[in-house]
């Protein structure tokens, strides 16, 4: 997945300006903004919900002119069905996508036990807790089988605890079932403990500022990496740049680096 | 259950039941009015202080109204007046449904006919009986035609603003799952208008009611309208005002099967309630 020189405009109100992304395979990409910074945008324009005016993103080669089945969204508000019980809820990509009953039931059921929403199929969505709801909204976008997740701010209406259990959550899951992400999200831990690689973002017009590998390694501990000097140093340092948007980011610390 | 019941007690569940349900105010403050009201207008009327010609009394109607129905008259006209009735609803359900969508759905449908369905909905539809019935006349059609009217325009605005009001951030999810229009319409759209359009009926059956009666005031004169303004005309009050009862319950039973679908297609609300 590619992008290249990304630019939109509402009007006359430049959002994106000159953005390069590269996303490689199996990778997660944390996307790291203040609110308004064109982040939802951003991850709607690599979904083809809407079009740039200035530049491409193109996946495996060819151009994103819409949506395609090879992307899934994970939605800030769930985006369930409230008049679908959970397992139609989680089915409904596969059944857009026309596949056999027994197909959609297979995949239906893995998907459902593998979010952990097993024994509760015959709900509907205002029967759950928020943070099952989001189960389900991953369990939805898994089941369709892309290779490429978007997550947007996926756990920002959750409760502290319950967005903690769920990033556990989703990295195991990515463990077993490896797939790229672009994650969205505000919070500097989260996009420390979730990607692969951070980039940060400047606000109007939505520019990128800087990027690094946080290097935890897959298979990673969240606890160990929390209590860990090179989690604080990278913290630290992304809250120093976030609270001074204007200023030159300075090199990240090379203790951090090691 | 049944066999839960102690059987010591000799008192059954239903009747437990009962006596629970009569202890919380929503039963008992009713019963109390209902009482009080009507045993209020008995009264008067026992006493001599409601003059039969003007007005009558709950226990005259009540007689009224058996004698009506012995006598054949009450079901003969109940069944005339029911043809228009059902006639029109069965035209202006589908119909309502149908310009309600494509106005919704349809820009240019909705800018080429908003004026008139709003000028409409805004008119007292009892002014347009007269031009109504120089047109189609004054029987069946005519009048069948007035009914169309009064329940029409609450289905079709109603199904209108349903489809206007549709989540935008689900239809955003077909979007992104590369859904197909007629799968839009399936998954997002006609769930998303059901609550609007079973308002929209309930609505309807009253106002048809409505239209049903004015029609046989205003035009040839037919059904229970007729039954009852003749009655009025001799100065019957009592067997004037039984038609109206059987109207009240017709209303009544009309908006409970209403309800009674709304809960069958809203199973997916949680209840806040209970």
């Amino acid at each position: 997945m590619r992008l290249e020189g990304v630019g939109k405009w509402f009007g006359s109100l430049q959002v994106l300006d000159g953005i390069d992304i590269d996303v490689k395979t199996q990778e997660i990409l944390t996307v790291l903004g203040p609110s308004g910074c064109g982040k939802t945008t951003l991850l709607r324009i690599v979904n083809g919900l809407i079009l740039c005016e200035r530049g491409e993103v193109s996946f495996k080669g060819e151009v994103v002119d819409g949506p395609r089945p090879e992307m899934a969204m994970v939605f800030q508000n769930f985006g369930l069905f409230p008049w679908k019980r959970l397992d139609q809820n989680i089915a409904y990509a596969l059944r857009i996508q026309g596949r056999e009953k027994s197909e959609i039931d297979r995949l239906v059921s893995h998907y459902t036990e593998l979010v952990g929403l097993g024994g509760f199929e015959a709900n509907y969505p205002a029967q759950l807790s928020g943070g099952m709801q989001q189960r389900a909204g991953l369990a939805r976008a898994l089941a369709a089988q892309p290779d490429v997740l978007l997550m947007d701010e996926p756990f920002g209406a959750l409760d502290a605890l319950t967005r903690e259990t769920l990033q556990e959550e989703l990295l195991r899951i990515n463990e077993v079932e490896p797939k790229a992400m672009i994650f969205i999200t505000h919070s500097i831990d989260e996009a420390l403990l979730l990607g692969d690689r951070v980039l940060v973002m400047t606000p109007r017009p939505g520019r990128i500022r800087f990027q690094f590998d946080t290097g935890f390694g897959r298979g990673r501990d969240l606890e160990e990496i929390r209590g860990g000097k090179r989690f604080q140093a990278l913290r630290h340092y992304l809250w120093e740049a976030m609270r001074n948007p204007e200023a030159e980011p300075e090199p990240i610390p090379e203790l951090v680096l090691e | 259950m049944a066999t839960d019941a102690p059987a010591a007690t000799g008192i059954s569940t239903d009747e437990k039941a009962f006596w629970e349900r009569i202890k919380e105010p929503a039963v008992y403050v009713r019963l109390i009015s209902l009482v009080v009201v009507l045993g209020g207008w008995e009264l008067m009327g026992q006493t001599g202080n409601i003059d039969p010609v003007t007005f009558s009394y709950p226990s005259a109607i009540s007689v009224a109204f058996w004698d009506l129905i012995a006598s054949g008259k009450m079901t003969a006209a109940a069944y005339e007046s029911s043809q228009i009735l059902v006639a029109g609803l069965l035209i202006a359900i589908p119909l309502g449904i149908v310009l309600g969508i494509l106005m919704g759905r349809f820009r240019t449908f909705e800018y080429a006919v908003d004026t008139y369905v709003f000028a409409l909905y805004a008119t007292p539809v009892v002014a347009l009986a007269f031009p109504i019935a120089m047109v189609l006349g004054v029987d069946f059609v005519g009048k069948t035609t007035i009914v169309v009217f009064f329940a029409i325009m609450p289905i079709i605005v109603n199904v209108y603003h349903g489809v206007r009001n549709v989540d935008l951030s689900l239809l955003e999810v077909t979007r992104s799952f590369c859904s197909t229009e007629s799968q839009r319409w399936r998954d997002l759209i006609f769930p998303s208008v059901v609550p609007y359009l079973v308002a929209g009926l309930g609505l309807a059956c009253g106002r048809a009611l409505v239209g049903m009666v004015v029609a046989e005031f205003l035009m040839s004169i037919s059904g229970l309208g007729a039954l009852s303004q003749d009655y009025i005309a001799d100065l019957e009050l009592d067997k004037g005002l039984a038609p109206v009862v059987l109207l009240m319950i017709v209303g009544i039973a009309l908006t409970k099967v209403v309800n009674i679908c709304e809960t069958k297609f809203s199973s997916w609300r949680v209840r806040q309630e209970s």
